[in-house]
């Protein structure tokens, strides 16, 4: 027994990386005298560490799929391209936090150390493959999270934030524990491929007292997903968290929830079941209602981090309209849609937080005029903008192109038509920023120090993959294609 | 070999061009305007080498020019071009009003010269591309990029209500796009996800007629159901009304050789559409809509010209000209004729030439006037006397207003008359109603005519200039197109014939 634990251990590598990482900052900062600035060690061993991981989590990619100290843990394709984008997002969002100036000097390693832990717990959600490992997942992330919001002390809105945050979690996660409790209760298993066996043989009674305990179980899902109706949280805890910590926010928790989501759905639903047509619908009415509420009160947002929530909000619905077919074609174009949604939301926060730190807010008219001060960083949010709108010939029109298609494919043309509907309605509030960039003159000639050289490179890398994957994805999508779900 | 065929050249010569011009220095304007300029003479002569090469003899693409590359292998997306007859007219128009578009902006745009003519060359790229597209997937990405140069030109070089116009236009746009998305997404499913789910060519023929679906609960038929959704996606473009409230913001507001290619070009998208994915991909339907889509064209011939008439502002006139114009190309469409689609396609060529035109003359005057007002705000007149001060503009501005008023003798007289002749047997009463539609055209050109040109002269024109050289210069193409198109349109006219005699035989089949 104990041999297997260790054998296995050899595919938890990444994880394990980033526990000595987590703990190696710790260590690391206490060497640093008080008034010491630019602690950039800390940010050396973070950007070593997390290039271990990735380095470990390729390797990972092609070795064989398999279910890890018994059954706890699965490591397979999916799991591990999941991980790596949340890697990928973790990364930029601690370089983010060095430039910006939402986060206090002090707390910057502080920031490193959650940003990390965060990740863990992301990367422990995306593996799960039992009710306990979920919920442990969940509970490493909320945590954290709950700490980060709050991290500008001095901000009533972050505090603010962070309690809310925190009500709003430990509530659904009581939630959801109870619904998983019941759950236990009917089928007498917490491991997933079992209790996805045990869901085919149920009959009309026990599917009547299941059916409102998976409701209560979606709940802390949906919750992490921050969809309607269980969004409510994120436009606050979004806007008042420091920017770097939103950028985190709106990548790995999202993907974590969503790949925990998938498999969920995959293995309790792919066979025929009683309960598989409640859920079906319940997902499918989840999602057209997360986009539609998601675009619509985007609209009238004044500040242009709340816009974003918004409209995460709404690309999280989108996300989960691939689900609603249960099959291979839903999950690589929502895995897809992962990839592309990571690099969008990247550029977006970067320069928004840039822009923000010069002003101090981040009202709409921050961005008057960008073209003629910074015409690099306006194109590139554009792009991202027209990207996130779903315009060809970038990667977002791709991405929804992919949901589209999966969703016709089970002749889910309402579902398809929402979409669509949903986009044009998103590419009012889009265009604002796009339109406040390049149309309208700016106010003050002033420079923005953070558009550094450096920094417009690191904007512009990762605007690439935003036209690349729009052009030429035919590779990246075989790749989400062959993220294939093991179950066991 | 890959990549050198005339077609590609044609249509990533002016994205080489956009290219070339971001990499040069900003200072340098005039480098800039030159080689914009070069660009596009070098696609407008190899546009003409295209139409040398065609056989004209052939209906269909033709194969001589086809190119297929793959793309997306695993959805069977191709880079595919062809030209047929319906599509080199257009290849052909878009090739020669860029050209005059480059010269006309070359004194009218003062700031940013640099993302102006890169933006341009971007807009031309996408227009060939939508012309040549033989992939849907790629018809569809060329006809969505289209709106991003769009919206900068109106958004950033436009008059005092720009951006209002951009956004209505760009929505107005996307909207219709998503909903032809969604129809080409089902036509990959229907056809079963083959080799040729994307291929415009395989899709036409009308293989969809059985093919139901069920919609929010209701059992549609497949074919009805996204030839509406095809059609609203073009006709926003075209516009037929009611889709058409975008058309007057966007030109009253764009820079005026960006008015000349909205009129000229981005509105023969739309009818274009309809020519080469509506009704071949579902003739049933489209035989089945025909009479509305007639009875839209009527609407969009007489309420076009009406509010043609009531215009105070000569460019919202010409606008709304455009309305009634592109109503003709939809009556000849919907009569499914021999006669009536060749009339139409031809109208979309004069009516790109003529419109063209008028709104070079319009910009021509406001860069003297700095008011487009042929009665002010208040009452007064804006212009008067015209004529006594600015003969050759005068004259040039007399060519323009007869052939786009379908004068016998002029370019848009043939059309016109192709396209009654195509409709009448269908559908009598709508072509006597469309009759009135041609008067009131005449009625409100001529009333314009009277009040700018006739009459005392006004105060406020004394300092016009008349035309310069240069303004004459890129002028005289399109003088020379309408009226020797006028008498002699069997040039543009064989190009086509063929390749319309096998759309309407295959229409006449359903």
């Amino acid at each position: 027994m104990h041999l297997t634990y260790l054998a296995n251990i050899s595919r938890f590598i990444p994880e394990l990386i980033l526990v000595v990482l987590m703990i190696g900052l710790i260590l690391i900062e206490t060497t640093y005298n008080e008034d010491q600035k630019d602690k950039k060690y800390i940010f050396i061993s973070v950007a070593i560490g997390l290039a271990l991981t990735l380095i470990a989590l390729i390797t990972n990619f092609s070795g064989k799929a398999e279910a890890i100290f018994s059954n706890a843990i699965v490591i397979d394709p999916f799991s591990t391209m999941m991980k790596i984008m949340m890697v990928i997002g973790t990364f930029f969002s601690i370089y983010l936090s060095r430039i910006s100036k939402d986060i206090y000097e002090t707390l910057k390693t502080e920031y490193a150390v959650m940003a990390i832990g965060i990740l863990i717990g992301g990367m422990l959600l995306a593996s799960a493959n039992n009710m306990l490992i979920l919920y442990i997942g969940i509970e490493t992330l909320s945590i954290l999270s709950y700490v980060m919001a709050s991290f500008k002390k001095n901000d009533e809105r972050s505090s603010e934030a962070g309690l809310k945050y925190s009500l709003y979690g430990g509530l659904s996660a009581g939630i959801m524990l109870f619904g998983m409790s019941h759950i236990f209760g009917v089928m007498g298993t917490i491991q997933f491929s079992g209790m996805g066996q045990a869901i085919q043989n149920l009959n009309s009674q026990q599917t009547l007292i299941l059916m409102p305990s998976f409701i209560l179980f979606f709940v802390g899902i949906g919750y992490k997903i921050a969809t309607v109706p269980f969004h409510m949280w994120a436009p606050d805890v979004y806007e008042g968290s420091p920017t770097p910590v939103t950028t985190l926010f709106a990548i790995v928790p999202k993907l974590a929830g969503i790949s925990a989501l998938i498999r969920i759905t995959i293995i309790f639903f792919s066979a025929k079941s009683m309960i598989r047509i409640e859920w079906i619908g319940m997902i499918m009415a989840i999602a057209a209602l997360t986009m539609t509420v998601g675009n619509v009160t985007a609209i009238g947002q004044k500040s242009v981090k709340r816009m974003l929530a918004y409209s995460s909000i709404s690309h999280a619905g989108i996300m989960i309209a691939g689900l609603v077919m249960v099959n291979e074609i839903g999950i690589r174009s929502v895995v897809f849609y992962g990839i592309t949604y990571v690099f969008m939301t990247l550029v977006a926060f970067y320069v928004t937080s840039i822009v923000e730190d010069k002003y101090g807010n981040d009202h709409f008219d921050r961005f008057k005029g960008l073209a003629y001060r910074y015409p690099l960083m306006a194109i590139t949010m554009s792009i991202v903008m027209f990207s996130l709108t779903g315009l060809p010939p970038f990667a977002g029109f791709v991405a929804k192109f992919n949901i589209m298609t999966s969703l016709i494919s089970s002749k889910n043309f309402s579902l398809a038509i929402i979409l669509g509907l949903n986009s044009v309605v998103s590419a009012y509030y889009y265009l604002k920023i796009v339109k406040l960039m390049t149309l309208k003159q700016s106010d003050t000639n002033e420079e923005i120090q953070s558009f550094g050289f450096l920094n417009q490179m690191i904007i512009i890398g990762l605007t690439v993959p935003v036209i690349f994957l729009g052009v030429f994805w035919e590779n990246i999508f075989s790749l989400a294609n062959g993220a294939k779900i093991f179950i066991q | 070999m890959y990549g050198l065929d005339l077609l590609s050249w044609i249509l990533w010569m002016p994205f080489i061009g956009m290219i070339v011009v971001l990499l040069m220095p900003k200072a340098n304007e005039r480098a800039i305007k030159t080689w914009a300029l070069v660009n596009t003479i070098m696609s407008f002569l190899l546009t003409i080498v295209l139409y040398m090469k065609f056989d004209t003899t052939l209906s269909g693409m033709q194969n001589a020019f086809n190119v297929k590359i793959p793309w997306i292998s695993q959805f069977h997306i191709n880079y595919a071009l062809g030209v047929d007859g319906i599509s080199l007219p257009m290849i052909l128009l878009t090739g020669l009003l860029f050209m005059l578009s480059i010269l006309s902006s070359w004194t009218q745009i003062k700031k940013s010269i640099k993302g102006y003519f890169a933006l341009l060359l971007l807009l031309q790229f996408t227009v060939f591309g939508v012309f040549m597209a033989l992939d849907f997937f790629l018809f569809y990405v060329f006809w969505e990029v289209m709106l991003l140069p769009m919206f900068f030109l109106i958004g950033v070089w436009g008059g005092e209500n720009r951006e209002y116009a951009a956004v209505k236009f760009f929505l107005y746009t996307f909207f219709g796009s998503i909903l032809m998305l969604v129809g080409i997404v089902a036509l990959y499913f229907a056809t079963g996800q083959s080799e040729n789910s994307f291929s415009i060519l395989a899709l036409s023929g009308g293989h969809f007629t059985h093919n139901t679906l069920s919609l929010f609960g209701y059992t549609l038929s497949f074919s009805r159901l996204f030839f509406i959704f095809m059609f609203i996606g073009f006709a926003i473009k075209v516009p037929v009304f009611p889709f058409h409230t975008w058309l007057p913001h966007a030109h009253v507001q764009a820079p005026t050789a960006i008015s000349v290619i909205l009129a000229g070009v981005l509105l023969k998208m739309g009818t274009y559409g309809f020519l080469r994915i509506a009704f071949p991909i579902f003739p049933d339907s489209a035989k089945y809509f025909s009479e509305a889509i007639a009875w839209l064209g009527l609407i969009n011939v007489v309420y076009g010209a009406l509010c043609a008439m009531a215009q105070t502002d000569v460019k919202k006139l010409i606008a709304y000209s455009s309305v009634s114009h592109m109503g003709f190309v939809m009556l000849g469409l919907a009569s499914m004729t021999i006669q009536g689609v060749n009339g139409a396609v031809l109208q979309m060529f004069n009516h790109g030439t003529s419109t063209a035109m008028m709104f070079f003359l319009i910009g021509i005057i406001y860069e003297r006037s700095h008011h487009r007002w042929i009665v002010r705000p208040d009452g007064t007149p804006g212009f008067g006397g015209l004529y006594t001060k600015l003969p050759v503009y005068s004259i040039i501005f007399i060519i323009g207003m007869f052939a786009s008023m379908g004068l016998p003798g002029m370019s848009g007289f043939i059309s016109e008359a192709l396209i009654f002749i195509g409709i009448y047997e269908k559908f009598t009463t709508i072509t006597v109603l469309a009759l009135f539609g041609l008067l009131i055209g005449a009625a409100y050109l001529l009333w314009m005519f009277k009040r700018m040109f006739f009459g005392e002269v006004n105060p406020s024109i004394k300092d016009y200039t008349d035309m310069t050289k240069l303004e004459i210069f890129y002028m005289v193409p399109l003088c020379v197109a309408v009226i020797v198109f006028g008498i002699f349109p069997s040039p543009i006219l064989n190009i086509m014939k063929a390749s319309v005699g096998q759309l309407v035989s295959l229409l006449a089949t359903f």
